[in-house]
């Protein structure tokens, strides 16, 4: 089945040690080519559902299937589930020891054993892409936030990956450096890569979501194309979050 | 201007400190009536005696008149032997010598007692040095794992060298250890030394690993790649990286403490001393002449290290 949704989880739930619960059963389906883009105030398990998708963390209760693959049954090949799920995060994680090509070239070349330099090929094309071409020899340290993402995006895709996941992309960033970013990313979209982007960037949902969440307090409390969940918020909650968030 | 001249000022301060500490040093020596004499020291490093010439089998000794060649004709048998390299003879003309008996004394220098011993303290050092590295990053590795038996094997590891004596652990390894396995010497010291310096080091990978943001782990393996290769490509060499001015310090005090294992029948460097000592009664001399020799070696090494460091700093 074609179109059956890429990732589909049910009535997730996330308790963690120390008993916060993070998550109270949240179900969630992503078509193939889809952009969703997650909002919601800090602490309503915006990113825990993001690393519950590519297992980064357990879930106490409920069931995440990505791409057909159950991703928190017993016997999951989670390294091999991974390489299919890109994520990008607030702080980049950028490798610091390496150059922006080795940063790109290491996945490929470790996990996917791809010869060094098809992989070589292949991440200057992607550095291209993010237009970083002739930042390719240079060490994350000397690069500006905006361009580390950007180099954080093509590692990321150079694992060919079917989703991609985008925790907070561009919080960590200074204004001016938000804009190149975002651009990466709609370039992203608009080739029909299939994106759950947690962010705070409203104009960016408006312009490339196919549908926005809201979550608050470890639920989807509602979602919508963004024309509508934007122009006639459903709840006083949204309506006073949206107020501040884009004042 | 101003602090330049307090600048002149203090190190001024500095030589006559100096020079007051050597002034005390002669002065106390003057009280209890201890003559110098550095004339002896010379031949501890090299010494002029050269090297022993030994009979290959067992042989009547017949020297020419001159006195410059020296035949062998084997006891028994029909081998024969004729040496002129030599400069002074030990055996004389028609003794019987049997088997590395010594015939004469060679020509040369030979490394004297003193660079002997050095060249056992380096040697001994930098063997254990490896197996210390071996067993520090394995410990290491150990201590920040998951798995509860690696966690706590490494942990008990670590308290319980560091929680007693190196000397006594010496006597433990060389004593115990070594006595039923059949240690050498040298293997019993490289032993105790590479056990020791290993808890060391592991808790510095420890820590060095605890340094590198949670982050680097995430994005590691949020690309597939599994434990294994995220320690080996991403989080262990910025550890190291991180750890290498400690690392550099505990290979100095590694150094430092193989002086310790002179108490077994391994002639180091502090070893060699305590011979020396024993023969001439010049602890003075001798003592000061082995600090110097380890404070050679500790300091071209860290000299080496910083160095290494700063090529390391640019990339
Ligand atoms: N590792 C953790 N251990 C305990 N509690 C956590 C952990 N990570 C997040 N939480 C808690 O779970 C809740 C949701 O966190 P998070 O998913 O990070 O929210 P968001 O990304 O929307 O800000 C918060 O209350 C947070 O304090
Ligand atoms: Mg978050």
């Amino acid at each position: 089945m074609t179109d059956a949704p890429l990732i589909h989880a049910t009535g997730v739930e996330k308790c963690y040690p120390n008993g916060t619960q993070a998550l109270k059963g949240v179900d969630l389906k992503v078509a193939r080519g889809e952009v969703v883009c997650i909002i919601g105030p800090s602490g309503s398990g915006k990113s825990t559902l993001l690393r519950a998708l590519n297992a980064m963390e357990t879930i106490t209760g409920g069931e995440v299937v990505v791409d057909g693959i159950s991703v928190h049954a017993r016997g999951t090949d989670l390294n091999k589930l991974r390489t299919h799920v890109g994520m990008v995060f607030q702080q980049f994680n950028l490798f610091p020891h390496m150059t922006a090509l080795e940063n790109v070239m290491l996945a490929p070349t470790r996990v996917l054993k791809r010869p060094p330099e098809e992989a070589r090929s292949r991440a200057e094309k992607l550095l291209a892409k993010v237009g970083l071409a002739d930042k390719a020899n240079v060490h994350p340290g000397q690069l500006s936030g905006g361009q580390q993402q950007r180099v954080a995006i093509a590692r990321a895709l150079a694992m060919q990956p079917s989703i991609m996941l985008f925790d907070e992309p561009t919080s960590a960033l200074d204004p001016e450096m938000v804009g190149e970013v975002l651009e990466v990313m709609k370039n992203l979209a608009r080739e029909g890569m299939t994106m759950c982007v947690v962010t705070h960037e409203m104009g960016f949902a408006r312009a490339v979501a196919n549908r926005v969440i809201f979550m608050d307090a470890g639920l989807i409390q509602y979602q919508n194309a963004p024309q509508a969940f934007f122009d006639a918020p459903e709840s006083e909650r949204l309506k006073l979050f949206l107020g501040q968030v884009l004042k | 201007m101003r602090q330049q001249k307090s600048r002149g000022f203090w190190y001024g301060v500095y030589a006559l400190v100096l020079l007051a500490l050597v002034a005390g040093i002669w002065g106390m020596s003057a009280r209890v009536h201890y003559d110098w004499n550095w004339k002896d020291v010379p031949r501890y490093l090299v010494s002029t005696s050269g090297q022993e010439l030994l009979a290959p089998f067992d042989a009547y000794v017949s020297i020419t008149p001159d006195g410059k060649t020296l035949s062998l004709k084997e006891y028994g048998g029909e081998r024969s032997a004729s040496y002129t390299d030599f400069a002074q003879a030990y055996a004389e003309s028609g003794d019987l010598v049997f088997r590395d008996d010594l015939l004469a004394y060679q020509a040369g220098l030979k490394p004297g007692i003193l660079l002997v011993g050095l060249w056992m303290t380096l040697k001994l050092s930098a063997v254990s040095l490896v197996f210390a590295l071996l067993l520090g990053l394995v410990a290491g590795l150990g201590r920040v794992a998951d798995n509860p038996a690696a966690k706590q094997l490494s942990s008990n590891y670590v308290e319980l060298i560091r929680g007693t004596p190196l000397l006594v652990q010496i006597f433990i390894v060389y004593f115990f250890i070594g006595t039923v396995l059949q240690l050498s010497a040298f293997t019993a010291g490289v032993v105790a030394l590479a056990v020791f310096t290993g808890a060391y080091i592991a808790e510095i990978i420890r820590s060095g690993i605890e340094s590198v943001p949670k982050g680097q782990m995430e994005a590691a393996r949020s690309l597939g790649m599994n434990y294994t290769q995220t320690m080996r490509y991403v989080i262990l060499p910025q550890a190291l990286k991180k750890t290498l001015p400690s690392l550099a310090g505990q290979f100095i005090n590694l150094i430092k403490d193989s002086s310790l294992v002179s108490v077994m029948a391994l002639t180091d460097l502090t070893k060699a001393g305590r011979e020396i000592i024993s023969s001439n009664f010049r602890p003075f001399e001798v003592w000061f002449t082995i600090a110097l020799m380890y404070l050679l070696l500790t300091g071209t090494l860290s000299y080496l290290v910083r160095r290494l460091e700063k090529r390391l700093a640019h990339d």
